[in-house]
C-alpha cells in the first residue's frame, strides 16, 4: 500500500511516466528495432517489488510498452525485491531464488522470460544517436568527458570507501576488520572442536561406566 | 467577495428553482447554460492543451495517469471517455484496450472534438477509437454498453449533473465502473486560500495572455468553486445508483477522483 502522502503526490504516476518514457525512447533507438515486442502484444507482466507500495504493470501494445501502477489482470506476476531482480540476470538462479522464497512467480513464466530477453538484447548506439543531433566533435568531447568523469568517480568512490572503513574500524571501533573476524571464526572453530572432543570423552566414560555396572 | 462555501450554498438555493442553474457565479436559465459553456470551449479549444500544462504546471498529466491506473482497464474493454476533449485519456485507453477493445471519445463541443480527433490521428491512434458528439445528460448509447466510463474535468460544465450521472449509470455494464476526475475542495484552509488567489487573480490573466480569452478562464475558476465538494458528489453518485462509491483526493484535494460501480 502506498502512504497517503505518496498517493497525494502521485509518486507512482510520476515514476511510471518517467520509466515508460525512458523505456520507449530506448526501444526507438534499439538497433534490433521493436520487432521483439510483437510476440508479446497485449500481454502484461506485473512486477511487485517489496520496496514499492504499488505494482508495476508492463503492457505491450502497438510496439510500445505501457506502464501502469493500478491493479490489473496480468499474464505473469513476479513478486520480489530490487536486489533479487538484479540477481535474476542470471536465469540459472531462478529455481534457487524461488526455493529461497526470494521470488514468487504467478502465471506464465515464458512472458517474464520474453520481457527479460527484450531487456537483454537492447543494443543502443548512443554515440551515433547523439552525433546525429549535436555533431561528431561535441559527441567525441562528451564521450571523453564521460570517461574522465567515470574514472574520477570510480577513484573517489574507492577513496570514500577506504576512508569510511578506516574511520569505522580503527578510529571508532564500530566494526571489526576482516582479519579480526576470520581470527574470531577460527577461535570459534577451535572451541567447537574442543567441545566435540570433550563430548566424545564424556560419551566414552559413560559407556565404560555402564559396561562396568553391567559386569558387576 | 463571497467565499466558495457561501457561493455553493447560494448555488444550492438557486438550484432549487427548476428552471435556473449556475454559470460560474451567475444564475442563468437552464437552456442558456449549454450555449454559454459551448461558447467558452469553442473559444479555448485550440489552446486547451497548452493552457492545461501552464495552469496545472503539468500536474494534470499525473492526475489523468492516476485515473488510468484506477480504471483497471484491460484488453478488450469498451471505454467511454466522456467530455474527453482533446483526447488525453482516450490516447492511453486506446493503447491499453488493444485491437479487440474500443474507446469512444464523446464531447458535447464540436471544436474540442475536432482538436481531439486531429491530435489522436496525428499520433497514429485510429484503429479502435470512435468520435461522438454527445450531451452527457442524453447519452446516445444502448443500456449496459461500457466497461469503463471516465469524465475528466467535464462534469462541472454539465447543466444537470444528476441527470448526467443517471445516464452514465444506464449505459454502464453491470460490473462496470465510473471514474469522475474533477476539481474539488482543498483539504486545508491554507491551500484553499492560496488556490483561491491563484484561480481568481493569476488564472484569468494567464488565459488573457496565452489564449487571448481572460473571461473563459474566469468562468473556469468560478465553475470550480460552484462544483459540489467531495462528499456531495459522492452522495450524488449514490443517488444515481452507483455502489461502492469512493473518492481519493489528489494534490491536497485540489482535484478528486470519484469512483463508483454498477452491479
Amino acid at each position: 500500500m502506498q502512504s497517503p502522502l505518496s498517493q497525494q503526490l502521485m509518486f507512482a504516476q510520476a515514476l511510471s511516466a518517467v520509466v515508460e518514457t525512458l523505456i520507449n525512447q530506448a526501444l526507438v533507438y534499439n538497433l534490433h528495432g521493436t520487432r521483439a515486442l510483437i510476440a508479446l502484444n497485449e500481454k502484461t507482466l506485473t512486477v511487485k517489488l517489496a520496496e514499492l507500495g504499488f505494482p508495476l504493470n508492463f503492457s505491450i501494445n502497438a510496439e510500445k510498452i505501457h506502464l501502469t501502477t493500478g491493479i490489473v489482470q496480468s499474464d505473469c506476476t513476479l513478486t520480489t525485491s530490487i536486489k533479487t531482480l538484479i540477481e535474476l540476470k542470471n536465469q540459472q538462479k531462478l529455481t534457487e531464488l524461488i526455493k529461497q522464497d526470494k521470488l514468487d512467480i504467478d502465471g506464465d513464466i515464458k512472458i517474464a522470460q520474453r520481457f527479460a530477453a527484450i531487456a537483454e538484447t537492447l543494443d543502443i548506439d548512443w554515440r551515433s544517436e547523439l552525433a546525429k543531433r549535436i555533431g561528431d566533435i561535441p559527441t567525441y568531447k562528451i564521450g571523453q568527458l564521460g570517461k574522465s568523469l567515470a574514472k574520477k568517480f570510480s577513484f573517489a568512490s574507492e577513496q570514500i570507501q577506504a576512508d569510511a572503513t578506516e574511520w569505522l574500524v580503527h578510529e571508532k571501533n564500530m566494526v571489526v576488520a576482516s582479519g579480526e573476524l576470520s581470527n574470531f571464526a577460527q577461535q570459534v572453530e577451535q572451541v567447537t572442536e574442543q567441545v566435540d572432543e570433550v563430548s566424545q570423552r564424556v560419551n566414552k566414560l559413560i559407556t565404560q561406566q555402564n559396561n562396568k555396572a553391567n559386569r558387576e | 467577495m463571497m467565499s466558495a462555501h457561501d457561493q455553493n450554498h447560494h448555488s444550492n438555493n438557486a438550484n432549487s428553482d427548476e428552471n435556473t442553474t449556475h454559470f460560474g457565479f451567475q444564475t442563468v436559465d437552464k437552456n442558456e447554460k449549454e450555449s454559454k459553456v459551448a461558447g467558452v470551449f469553442h473559444s479555448v479549444a485550440q489552446q486547451y492543451d497548452v493552457m492545461n500544462d501552464l495552469m496545472s504546471f503539468g500536474v494534470h498529466r499525473l492526475w489523468k495517469r492516476f485515473t488510468i491506473d484506477a480504471s483497471g482497464v484491460r484488453p478488450g474493454n469498451k471505454v467511454l471517455d466522456l467530455a474527453g476533449g482533446t483526447g488525453d485519456l482516450t490516447a492511453k485507453f486506446s493503447q491499453l484496450v488493444g485491437r479487440e477493445g474500443k474507446v469512444i471519445l464523446a464531447d458535447i463541443n464540436s471544436s474540442m472534438l475536432n482538436v481531439g480527433r486531429d491530435k489522436l490521428r496525428d499520433r497514429g491512434l485510429v484503429q479502435n477509437i470512435e468520435y461522438v458528439q454527445a450531451n452527457a445528460q442524453y447519452l446516445p448509447f444502448e443500456d449496459n454498453t461500457f466497461d469503463v466510463i471516465t469524465i475528466a474535468f467535464g462534469l462541472r460544465n454539465v447543466t444537470d449533473k444528476d441527470m448526467a450521472l443517471r445516464s452514465m449509470y444506464r449505459v454502464l455494464k453491470p460490473g462496470g465502473r465510473l471514474l469522475v476526475l474533477e476539481f474539488s475542495k482543498p483539504e486545508h484552509e491554507i491551500v484553499n486560500k492560496a488556490y483561491d488567489f491563484y484561480s481568481f487573480n493569476i488564472l484569468p490573466k494567464m488565459g488573457e495572455l496565452v489564449a487571448k480569452d481572460g473571461d473563459s478562464y474566469q468562468y473556469l475558476a468560478e465553475s470550480i468553486r460552484m462544483h459540489p465538494d467531495q462528499e456531495t458528489l459522492k452522495s450524488m453518485m449514490n443517488d444515481a445508483g452507483f455502489e461502492q462509491t469512493s473518492y481519493k483526493n489528489l494534490t491536497g484535494g485540489v482535484v478528486a477522483l470519484h469512483k463508483g460501480y454498477k452491479f
